[in-house]
């Protein structure tokens, strides 16, 4: 059944703590044709709304006050099963290597650096519910043994 | 003003002790009056006293009452400000994704308003390509641009650094010239802000190459000004993809000013740009042990030694100047294994324990002929300190119980 579903039908979920950011996300989302967007300013509600929501794709701002990506990722990364590919797309300002590798461990997918593009950031996240997508169906339909290319 | 948390306990807080003082002296006042109609206050200094508990009263409850309408009215206005800016950030953002051939309500005759300023500038901060050109057309149409370089030149010294980052945000093209001016200005503050907004802007503009293109202009105008080297360097790093050219060419000169060239290497470096590390290595042998040094960090951040400079990397694992073997020997952990152990053994019995600890750590880290290597350090090297250093790299390297590293170093 999930096998089925349109990269459009796929759940997302923004959070960053600038209103305007979201804004645009989630019009260029909506403009793309993304329909199940969920978006929140303060990061201390992002887990629950992770919970309700069961995203398929987290879009996720590192810098914010109180609590930032990289803590939203450590309370997150018990939600994340290791046999699932729950993608976390990184939006900063921030270009040092440093940054992107510390991310990239606490379990960023990948990155968009601030201020995108919008074609980029929508084939970025295309890329990432794709590959999401496509081990979901592997996971529900695996290869039969000696089937596999 | 003071307002910042905690506003409605705090507002509660006041409400109950202006209550209870203004209550507690009407009460009093009260009782005096009675008590002068019943004679108790007859003489002049109980009216006197009187009149004082009186203006008291109705002073503490002027000020409550003027306390508990600043909260208010404040309260009112932030949520109209954001009411407003949400309000501008829709329309910005249905401006900027609209189509070319999407009409679009139109404003141009207004002029903006500080919010509608406020919230297009932080959605520049955010898009860029096609729908932030649209942005910038629009300031442009509604003259902010103008207002800006005006502002940048003439007025109070905060209007001068709003405009400077406003300009930054924006990243207008046509600021350039007029932030680079600015890098030679009297006040420290604004040459920053300058560096840094003029830094932003570069970032965004499509390459030109010709001989006096806003590239080698930028280049120009930190060459000739008094910036602090974390200003050169922060500004560097605000070039995201196009700093690499710069620090390219900035290397390449022979007569770059040393904190230039510092910063520029130590920027490389921070940036993870690994082709550079030819021209990265090129100040290996510059006679300034801190250039010497920052050129072996870069390396090392890059994680890549060119073979040209590796005869150098070995020299310096032995240079006279112990953070210049620090860094070295940290570097020398991106050569090849045979090459490297034989140039860092040695260092296990450098008179630093800096130095000692990079060469060990960096031995761990050249694979098991590495591992294999601090090991026997670990256990036959004849200098305890070298013993020691050894142990303790493989303990954090998890590759020895305490136990052994007790029975290596001696230590019961």
């Amino acid at each position: 059944m999930q096998a089925t579903r349109r990269l459009t039908d796929a759940r997302i979920l923004v959070v960053d703590d600038e209103r305007v950011n979201l804004v645009l996300l989630e019009r260029i989302l909506d403009q793309d044709g993304y329909r199940n967007v969920k978006s929140v300013t303060d990061p201390s509600e992002a887990v629950a709304l992770f919970d309700q929501v069961e995203p398929d794709l987290v879009l996720l701002d590192l810098h914010m006050p109180k609590l930032d990506g990289f803590a939203v990722m450590k309370l997150l990364e018990d939600r994340i099963s290791r046999d699932t590919f729950l993608p976390i797309l990184i939006l900063t300002a921030d270009i040092r290597p440093e940054i992107k590798r510390r991310a990239l461990a606490a379990g960023a997918k990948d990155f968009v650096t601030k201020p995108f593009d919008r074609t980029e950031v929508l084939l970025r996240i295309q890329n990432l519910l794709e590959t999401r997508f496509l081990h979901m169906r592997v996971r529900h339909d695996p290869v039969p043994e000696g089937q596999a290319t | 003003m003071w307002r910042r948390y905690g506003d409605a306990l705090y507002t509660l807080l006041t409400l109950a002790v202006f209550g209870f003082e203004t209550i507690s002296l009407g009460v009093l006042s009260l009782s005096f009056l009675l008590g002068k109609a019943s004679g108790i206050a007859s003489t002049p200094i109980e009216a006197i006293l009187l009149s004082v508990v009186i203006s008291s009263a109705s002073a503490l409850a002027l000020l409550g009452l003027y306390l508990l309408s600043y909260h208010f009215i404040s309260a009112m206005r932030d949520r109209h400000h954001a009411d407003q800016i949400d309000t501008w950030t829709e329309w910005w953002v249905g401006l900027a994704l609209a189509g070319p051939d999407e009409p679009v309500e139109d404003r141009r005759r207004r002029k903006l308003p500080r919010v509608a300023v406020d919230s297009v500038l932080s959605l520049l901060e955010a898009v860029k390509g096609e729908e932030g050109d649209r942005l910038k057309e629009a300031l442009a149409g509604h003259s902010v641009d103008r207002q800006f370089l005006k502002r940048v030149h003439t007025g109070h010294l905060t209007a001068r650094l709003d405009a400077i980052e406003g300009l930054g945000k924006a990243r207008l093209p046509q600021a350039l010239d007029a932030l680079l001016t600015l890098f030679a200005h009297a006040k420290p503050v604004v040459r920053r802000m300058a560096a840094r907004a003029a830094a932003g802007t570069l970032a965004v503009m499509p390459p030109e190459p010709r001989p006096n293109g806003p590239h080698e202009r930028f280049i120009r105008a930190i060459r000739h000004a008094d910036l602090q080297p974390g200003v050169v360097q922060e500004a560097l790093l605000l070039l995201e993809t196009r700093a690499g050219p710069i620090l390219r060419e900035l290397l390449a000169d022979p007569d770059l000013p040393d904190t230039l060239r510092w910063v520029a290497l130590e920027t490389s470096g921070r940036l993870g740009l690994a082709d550079m590390a030819d021209q990265v290595a090129a100040s290996s042998t510059h006679p300034d042990p801190e250039l010497r040094a920052a050129t072996f960090r870069a390396l090392r951040r890059l994680g890549a030694v060119p073979t040209e400079a590796e005869a150098q990397l070995l020299r310096a694992v032995e240079d006279e100047v112990d953070f210049v073997r620090v860094q070295a020997a940290h570097a020398a952990a991106f050569l090849a294994a045979d090459t490297a152990i034989p140039a860092l053994e040695p260092r296990l019995e450098d008179p630093s324990w800096w130095v000692r600890r990079a060469a060990a750590s960096s031995m761990a880290r050249l694979g098991e002929v590495g591992v294999a290597a601090v090991r026997r350090a670990a256990e036959n090297h004849p200098e305890q300190a070298a013993r020691e250093m050894a142990v303790q790299i493989l303990l954090e390297a998890d590759e020895l119980t305490s136990a052994a590293a007790r029975l290596a170093t001696g230590v019961a």
